[in-house]
């Protein structure tokens, strides 16, 4: 029986049908699910995905008001049960805005998602990173399927992406935990001399942050950018381009797994095990 | 009704009061077509409908005599507001383009994030009312001179538009699929913004935006989605028309504002709706609410249906209280769109939009409304209050006028003669790499997303055209929007056909084939013979380029299936714009995988100049960093060899022989050879080694920096027989110039001398100057 995601469209968010399209590609029976549905359709599903954009127009802080919507309640219920949950971009900054990350503290929110720094500027900023994998396989939701320390191009489009905290020495704790999954590093897997490898200043180069348990990520890059090797641009370093550049001529195979997919594998087999 | 009187001067006043700027002359025009004195809210809808911005009365017949714009593959040319070009089948489905191109450039230059990001708006409502998903959009911008001595206000508007512009796109979803800019001390007074949605859907989704003949059989309304009308905006197609005045806060309401948050959601509703519309098996029509707001949209809808309209002000849904007629008629609020429905589906339309994405909660005051009926007699009433206040023939509305202009040709200045001696060609490259003509781009286009919806194949700048792909399908789609302003300030004519060449060289660079064209026409003010003259030579180039450049076996034009005119681009104190046609080109790949990025990709591959056209330095980037714009010999345009050239590049690109491909443009051959070098992200390190010959007497200035069109391929050796034998079969020129090299030197050399550059010093070159003049 193929598994099911609910991926769920609050108003103004704009990544739920390539994020579905993704889902489905890595063999789980994805489905957009509206803002104001019923809560006992949204319970039905075996796991969320949050997807990016601008929930409520991104009024008072991304992600902000969306954490208040009867949904996520539904959702912090279901993810209390063990079932997983991803928030990407938008999706990141509403779990965050909900307290189910870093979730040390249950309920409370303890991270925010600033405003980047390093561009010089104050705006979005739109690019390709690098990161590296930075737990064991099964730490959690997104990491099943990927090797430690693997290294993935992926994009990222966000305004604020900045992870950060007022708790003093938090960032060490979860560091400790194992709750930093994905960090941002250079295409060789260093860490970054700065920008524009470092996109956004994030504290301890975090780019996913995920609960103690490992069923709760927030994941800012976006994973259903790369999820075919046709979306990797040819000309970046590392062994995915160089293999976009050999595929010339064969599109076949460019619709084949990109960076991004192990993150929707690595839900489908944790649910698998979860389940099984 | 206004009592217009007999007395012209009075009546001026009158006009003048009521905020009309409709001439004395139109004014009695419309009292004699009426038979009566008009009501105010009629006033305001001529004042709309009569301006140049609506009616093209001075564009219309030059357009209709140059432009050619039908073709096997056109589905609905330009009068609707998008056109729509078959894209072929795949996988049993038959996929149509959906394209429009229009300019924003008053409200931007008046309020450029709000300006800007209303000409998104705009743009994508065009695509979204014609049934399609908006795929891409692209922007074609124009700015003042950062070192001029606006260099304050030209960079607080860039910094504007360009906000506007990821703002809006990047809050919707949409990816940024390529764009263009210029800086020259033409714009410092008026900025140009075009914009350009790209749309993809089914041929038999496509909605037309007039009232069905279903509406003979059984009753219509007229339903209002979005956003309540409120009171911006009001005259914007009026202050599109006319010379912005110097205290430009006089025109800040009629700017419209800007909100993707709402459209997104309206987005989703109207896909939900027309998946109903479709299983139901009912008939609609569907138009975007622009200029002259519900005016316009009902009449348009109304009349190319050969129908009519009664409208209830009171049931539109509006922000404030108090409103007056004219105003709800007429306001060009954004996020609105209007349908014709039959009244048996009406209950369902507001159900979807009220409840199911419950508008009015997430937006304070939008929803859908029922506004109006239609009526099978080709009349438009409107009632207010228990008032009639419109009441009139629908087609006296939608009816063209048209006016002719006087065009005097300007006294051509002969080209000064240009002295090279004491240039530098070492200074000469590197300054040019670094000149904000050339350098990179992407200090502006990394606030743009181009990821959103996963379709990405080649984005901005990292080849000529960008690329998207049908989802599961090797379709790619190809589009590039060009036109360059220091071509068509010397010669309007060849600027226009040159912006054809360079757009359909630059999708004919990734293997696409070209299969239409749109245009935006940006020119001062028409009632100046001078101007009028350049509009006519430039239209006249796009099209002699369109009917030039057919494709491999085939004998059609290259239509023009959508533009928009902007004229009026000129400053109180008199300053015109250059003459600025833009041309965007949209392509269709059966396999996207043979399109490659620019970048050199293998040490040790050749470099072969395909086609290289002939001319001077005239109107190149190369005399605009000397100082010396109005030297050198222009370009020669030899449309036929174009053509043979972008023919000969798709099959060699399609069989997938080229590494890399580029075309030589802005720049010349050394920089399209630099960024080849540098590659599309900065990470290029290959570098190459060219030998350059010439024609016989032919300077190295010109060699390396003229505009002059070819094409750069890089192949493997093993590739070199089979490109020689499609080049002999085709008659374009093949010259070996030389090979990618695995050390990081840009190596030239011609009899006599030779430049030999390190990458990192080009790079750095090309990198940071965006940033230095604009920050």
């Amino acid at each position: 029986m193929k598994r099911s995601v609910a991926i769920i469209q609050f108003p103004g968010v704009n990544c739920e049908y390539e994020t579905a399209r993704a889902a489905s590609e890595a063999g789980l029976e994805a489905r957009i699910v509206r803002w104001n549905s019923d809560p006992q359709l949204l319970r039905g599903f075996d796991g969320y995905i949050l997807p990016g954009g601008f929930s409520y127009e991104d009024r008072v802080r991304a992600g902000a008001i969306a954490a208040c919507d009867d949904i996520v309640d539904v959702i912090r219920q279901e993810a209390n049960k063990g079932k997983p949950v991803v928030g990407i971009c938008n999706g990141a900054q509403v779990l965050v805005e909900s307290g189910l990350v870093p979730s040390r503290d249950p309920g409370s929110v303890e991270l925010a998602l600033a405003p980047n720094r390093g561009m010089g500027r104050l705006g979005y900023y739109c690019d390709w990173v690098f990161v590296k994998v930075s737990c064991e396989p099964e730490r959690c939701v997104i990491t099943y399927d990927l090797d430690p320390g693997e290294i993935l191009p992926i994009p990222i489009a966000h305004a604020q992406g900045r992870f950060t905290s007022s708790i003093p020495g938090l960032f060490d704790k979860l560091e400790d935990a194992a709750q930093i999954v994905l960090k941002y590093c250079t295409p060789d897997g260093d860490v970054p001399g700065g920008f524009p490898e470092d996109p956004n200043g994030s504290e301890h180069f975090a780019a996913a942050i995920c609960n103690p348990e490992g069923n709760v990520v927030a994941l800012m890059p976006h994973p259903e950018r790369s999820a075919w090797l046709r979306q990797v641009p040819a000309d970046l370093k590392g062994k995915w381009s160089q293999r976009r550049r050999e595929l010339r001529g064969k599109w076949q195979e460019l619709e084949g797994k990109g960076p991004g997919m192990g993150v929707f594998r690595s839900m489908r087999a944790y649910i698998e095990a979860s389940l099984s | 009704m206004i009592d217009l009187g007999r007395e012209p001067e009075k009546t001026r006043n009158l006009l003048g009061q009521l905020g009309i700027a409709l001439s004395v002359d139109e004014a009695y025009r419309l009292r004699e077509l009426l038979g009566r004195n008009p009501t105010l809210t009629e006033l305001h809808i001529f004042d709309t409908m009569w301006s140049e911005h609506c009616s093209y009365r001075s564009s219309r017949k030059v357009l209709k005599r140059y432009l050619p714009m039908e073709g096997s593959r056109v589905i609905l040319g330009p009068g609707e507001d998008a056109g729509v070009v078959r894209l072929g089948e795949f996988e049993g489905k038959r996929y149509v383009l959906v394209v429009a191109h229009e300019s924003h450039n008053h409200p931007s230059q008046i309020l450029p994030v709000e300006g800007a990001a209303t000409g998104i708006g705009g743009i994508v409502r065009d695509v979204y009312c014609m049934g399609a998903d908006v795929i891409g959009v692209m922007d074609a911008l124009r700015f003042g001179d950062p070192f001029g001595p606006m260099a304050e206000s030209v960079k607080e508007i860039i910094e504007g538009v360009v906000n506007g512009i990821w703002q809006y796109s990047n809050a919707l979803g949409v990816p940024n699929v390529g764009g263009d800019v210029f800086f020259d001390s033409g714009y410092d007074e008026n900025c140009l913004v075009n914009v350009i949605a790209i749309g993809l859907a089914q041929e038999d989704e496509i909605i037309r935006s007039r009232v069905p003949d279903e509406a003979r059989i059984e009753p219509y309304d007229f339903i209002i989605i979005g956003k309540p009308t409120d009171l911006s905006g009001l005259g914007g197609a009026r202050l599109a028309s006319r010379i912005l005045d110097s205290e430009k806060r006089e025109s800040i309401g009629a700017v419209q504002l800007h909100d993707p948050f709402l459209k997104r959601v309206l987005v989703e509703a109207i896909r939900k709706l027309l998946a109903e519309v479709r299983s139901s098996g009912i008939t609609i029509g569907f138009k975007d609410l622009g200029a002259g707001g519900i005016s316009c949209a009902v009449s348009e809808m109304a009349a190319s249906g050969g129908f009519g309209a009664d409208v209830d002000l009171d049931s539109v849904h509006v922000a404030i209280g108090g409103m007056e007629a004219y105003a709800i008629a007429c306001s060009e609020t954004q996020e609105r769109f209007c349908l014709a429905v039959p009244s048996s589906f009406s209950d369902e339309v507001l159900k979807i939009f009220n409840e199911e994405f419950e508008l009015p909660h997430i937006y304070r005051g939008a929803r859908a409304s029922i506004i109006g009926r239609v009526r099978s007699d080709p009349k438009l009433t409107m009632r207010y209050k228990n008032d009639i206040v419109v009441d009139l023939p629908v087609k006296l509305v939608t009816e063209a006028i048209e006016c002719d202009r006087q065009a005097t040709p300007r006294k051509r200045q002969e080209p000064e003669t240009l002295d090279s001696r004491g240039i530098d060609i070492r200074e000469a490259a590197l300054g040019l790499l670094s000149s904000i003509s050339i350098c990179s781009k992407h200090y502006i286009f990394r606030h743009y997303d181009c990821e959103v919806k996963g379709m990405a194949v080649l984005r901005p700048g990292e080849a000529d055209a960008c690329v998207v792909a049908i989802p599961g399908t090797p379709v790619g789609i190809a589009s590039s929007v060009d036109g360059n302003p220091r071509i068509s300030k010397i010669d309007p004519y060849l600027g226009g056909a040159l912006a054809v060449v360079e757009s359909v060289s630059n999708v004919a660079c990734v293997g696409a084939q070209p299969l239409a064209i749109t245009d935006c026409l940006n020119f001062g003010n028409p009632e100046d013979p001078y101007v009028m003259n350049d509009f006519i030579e430039a239209v006249r180039g796009i099209g002699d380029a369109a009917r030039a450049l057919k494709a491999q076996g085939c004998d059609e034009a290259l239509p023009v299936v959508s533009g928009n005119v902007s004229f009026y681009n000129e400053s109180a104190s008199g300053k015109a714009i250059p003459p600025s046609p833009v041309v965007a080109c949209y392509g269709v790949i059966d396999d996207y995988s043979v399109a490659q990025s620019l970048t050199f990709k293998e040490p040790g591959s050749e470099i072969l100049l395909l086609g290289r056209g002939q001319g001077g330095l005239g109107g190149s980037a190369f005399l605009a960093w000397l100082g010396k714009p109005n030297s050198g010999e222009l370009p020669v345009l030899d449309l036929e060899g174009r053509r043979r050239a972008i023919n000969t590049v798709i099959q060699i690109v399609r069989l997938g022989h080229a590494l890399a491909c580029h075309d030589v443009s802005d720049g010349g051959l050394f920089i399209s050879l630099a960024e080849m070098a540098i590659g599309a992200w900065g990470y290029g390190n290959l570098g190459v080694s060219v030998k350059l010959d010439g024609e016989a007497g032919e300077s190295i200035l010109n060699l390396l920096f003229a505009e002059n069109g070819g094409f750069l391929i890089e192949c493997r050796s093993k590739s070199l027989p089979e490109i020689e034998r499609i080049c002999r079969s085709t008659g374009t020129t093949s010259l070996w110039i030389g090979k990618t090299i695995p050390d990081s030197v840009l190596e030239v050399s011609w009899h006599g001398g030779n430049l030999v550059l390190d990458l990192t010093d080009v790079r750095a070159a090309w990198q940071g100057a965006l940033q230095e003049a604009i920050k």
